[in-house]
């Protein structure tokens, strides 16, 4: 066995360091996994693709659990997905059962990181094997629906629509490459730029630029307000931990994880939208919700086990389709590329090896995150007083050596990642969603070579509505996704008229 | 007459045009949506890029100039002078070293509130210990190309 070669102390050193790592990112409020992702890329440089990829994911299952720590101590999110975890977690804390919630916490994140990792194990190469069988124009219309998808789902659906179009605009400047069947010339640009952009933006500078600069920048305008240190409350003391808190809430439990695995693998749809919607559910079905949002378990049971199914399920269109299921997978897709490995349909099967050390990587990462928090949490609490004047100057820092190693010695990709990091303020300022415009810049380079190459075949627009079955049903979800936003539009504003 | 119809959907891609084929269209549906967006929310965007001008330069709202306009300028400042300096220091990474030193130490100094000396210390060993960490175990252990 092959893969039994590649599960050594280093393997698993770097996923228990990852996972550390990632813990501190996502305990700090307005840190989170994707940037804990994107500072740490450049240490996968020196690593192989599976130690690579240990370290990864660790930090990805780190970054989104590290999240509930600010959020019960100091009712603050680490990260958008632990935001429900504030409703219940901080009313326990305040009443001196900090430990307890989030011990609840921890408990319920294994559970649901372990469940969307075997959703994961055993969905995506069915997704995978399905996905072979597409042509170009099927391809394309799955670039369109998760772009669809996407965009529709977000605040402002009109903004989302033109940030993943803008995305996709973005992906096309530099040439139509001929290892892609294009002609080899530049578009999008002055000839000044053709010997910078020949090839285009690099997608990690833009990645890192993104999540990294402009989260930085977004805090220094505020003036770094120190935060953390207001309303923390002490662990210690209070109603000790017992796991028989934890009878009655399997269906909770199962319930919630199956919506984080499914809001996971819907692409671009954020962590927030999972929690919320589980906790809702929650809310709605229990036989006493009475107590929620006043400090009951419950509550940070759905809001951490929903939040830690995304890990899992927003992998499944990464590795059977080749589309990020969210910002991090976005990363994720550009370290992946860095191996020299391209993720979509072929890749479970062309990689099988690294199939399964991802899954190993997976729940060895969900164990080491329980094992770290379960028994420091006292000591990792403590890192949301770790001061911004410390962390941002040595994450751009880091930045840096993430733009400028990608391409082994670029100084445009650096300059690249300040562009980005300014631009990302300003998408910011001027309402623009994020997250589609990553991924349609990540997808765009894709739909261009499908959706020309459907019709040099095919020499009829017709064919994106004809050509199979499979075809007609992406339409179908298309429009799906689009009426379903549409209805929500109405319905949230008709809610708060009614209410009022 | 259903071929007649479908032939209305013919479309033939010109090779040594096609690297503008794709581009043309991603743009055309830009500019639409970006008309669209004005034209839904002029009202909105006429105040809030007024709001957005006094923001900027002072004369409303919380805005740090001196923290955000100060980050730029130095972030600006140590990718320049990193550049000028890796052709002085070319494959070793020391340009990536001093700058760093000096970019951690003033950005630093410049998000500190209350500095006082025992913080003015601490500041300035995490900026020398932090960047020479970095450069070693990512340049000198590791081998990653560093400017």
């Amino acid at each position: 066995m092959d893969i039994l070669s590649h599960l050594t102390p280093m393997f698993f050193g770097l996923i228990a360091a990852g996972t550390l790592i990632g813990i501190i990112f996502g305990a700090i409020p307005g840190m989170t996994a994707t940037m804990a992702v994107a500072v740490c890329l450049p240490l996968t440089y020196a690593f192989g693709l599976e130690n690579g990829i240990a370290l990864l994911l660790g930090l990805y299952v780190g970054g989104i659990s590290g999240g509930m720590v600010p959020a019960v101590l100091i009712n603050i999110p680490g990260t958008p997905s632990s935001i429900t975890t504030t409703f219940d977690g901080y009313p326990m804390a305040k009443r001196g059962e900090g430990e307890r919630a989030l011990k609840i916490g921890i408990v319920a994140s294994v559970f649901g990181g372990l469940f969307s990792a075997a959703v994961l194990f055993f969905f995506a190469p069915v997704l995978a094997d399905f996905a072979i069988k597409f042509s170009y124009v099927e391809k394309f219309l799955i670039i369109l629906l998760a772009l669809t998808v996407i965009a529709s789902l977000t605040t402002n659906m009109l903004m989302g629509i033109f940030s993943g179009v803008l995305g996709v605009w973005l992906s096309l400047i530099g040439t139509y490459s001929i290892t892609e069947g294009g002609n080899g010339e530049p578009r999008l640009m002055f000839d000044f730029m053709q010997y910078y952009l020949i090839d285009g933006f690099s997608l990690l500078p833009v990645l890192i630029g993104i999540f990294g600069l402009t989260t930085v920048l977004l805090d220094a305008e505020k003036g770094f307000k120190d935060e953390a240190g207001q309303g923390r409350i002490s662990l210690k003391g209070g109603a000790k931990f017992k796991f028989n808190v934890f009878k009655g809430q399997l269906l909770n439990l199962v319930r919630s994880s199956s919506i984080g695995t499914f809001v996971g693998i819907l692409p671009g749809v954020g962590g927030s939208a999972a929690s919320v919607l589980a906790y809702s559910q929650e809310k709605n079905f229990s036989r006493d919700s009475s107590m929620m949002g006043k400090g009951a378990p419950q509550g940070i049971v759905s809001s951490e086990s929903s939040n830690n199914a995304l890990t899992g399920g927003a992998l499944v269109p990464l590795l059977s389709l080749g589309i990020p299921g969210d910002s991090t997978t976005a990363i994720l897709i550009g370290a992946f590329t860095l191996q020299g490995v391209q993720v979509g349909p072929l890749f479970i099967g062309n990689n099988i090896d690294t199939w399964y050390l991802m899954i190993i990587a997976l729940l060895a990462a969900n164990v080491m995150m329980f094992g770290i928090m379960y028994f420091a949490i006292r000591h990792i609490a403590k890192v949301i007083e770790v001061p911004k004047y410390i962390l941002y100057p040595l994450i751009i820092m880091m930045c840096v050596v993430g733009a400028y190693a990608i391409n082994y010695g670029i100084m445009f990709d650096v300059w690249t990642l300040l562009l980005f990091g300014v631009f990302g303020w300003v998408a910011h300022k001027v309402g623009l969603e994020t997250v589609p415009l990553i991924i349609g810049f990540i997808l765009g380079k894709s739909a261009e070579v499908y959706f020309v190459k459907s019709i040099e075949s095919y020499g009829n627009l017709s064919i994106f509505f004809t050509k199979s079955p499979i075809a007609m049903f992406l339409w179908v979800l298309i429009a799906v996704s689009l009426a379903f936003a549409i209805y929500l539009r109405v319905r949230n504003r008709r809610q708060p008229a009614v209410e009022s | 007459m259903e071929s007649q119809w479908l032939s209305l959907l013919d479309v033939s891609i010109d090779f040594d045009q096609s690297h503008l084929f794709f581009p043309r269209i991603i743009t055309w549906i830009l500019v639409i949506l970006l008309a669209v967006i004005l034209v839904t929310r002029y009202r909105l965007m006429v105040p809030g890029l007024k709001r957005a001008g006094r923001v900027l330069i002072g004369r409303e709202g919380e805005f740090d100039h001196k923290r955000f306009f100060g980050t730029l300028a130095l972030t600006t400042a140590y990718f320049y002078l990193m550049s000028v300096l890796s052709d002085v220091f070319p494959n070793t990474g020391y340009s990536f070293l001093i700058m760093s030193v000096a970019f951690v130490f003033l950005l630093s100094l410049l998000y500190v509130d209350h500095l006082t000396r025992r913080l003015f210390v601490i500041l300035v060993l995490n900026a020398l210990i932090a960047p020479t960490l970095a450069w070693y175990v990512l340049a000198q252990l590791f081998r990653i190309t560093l400017p």
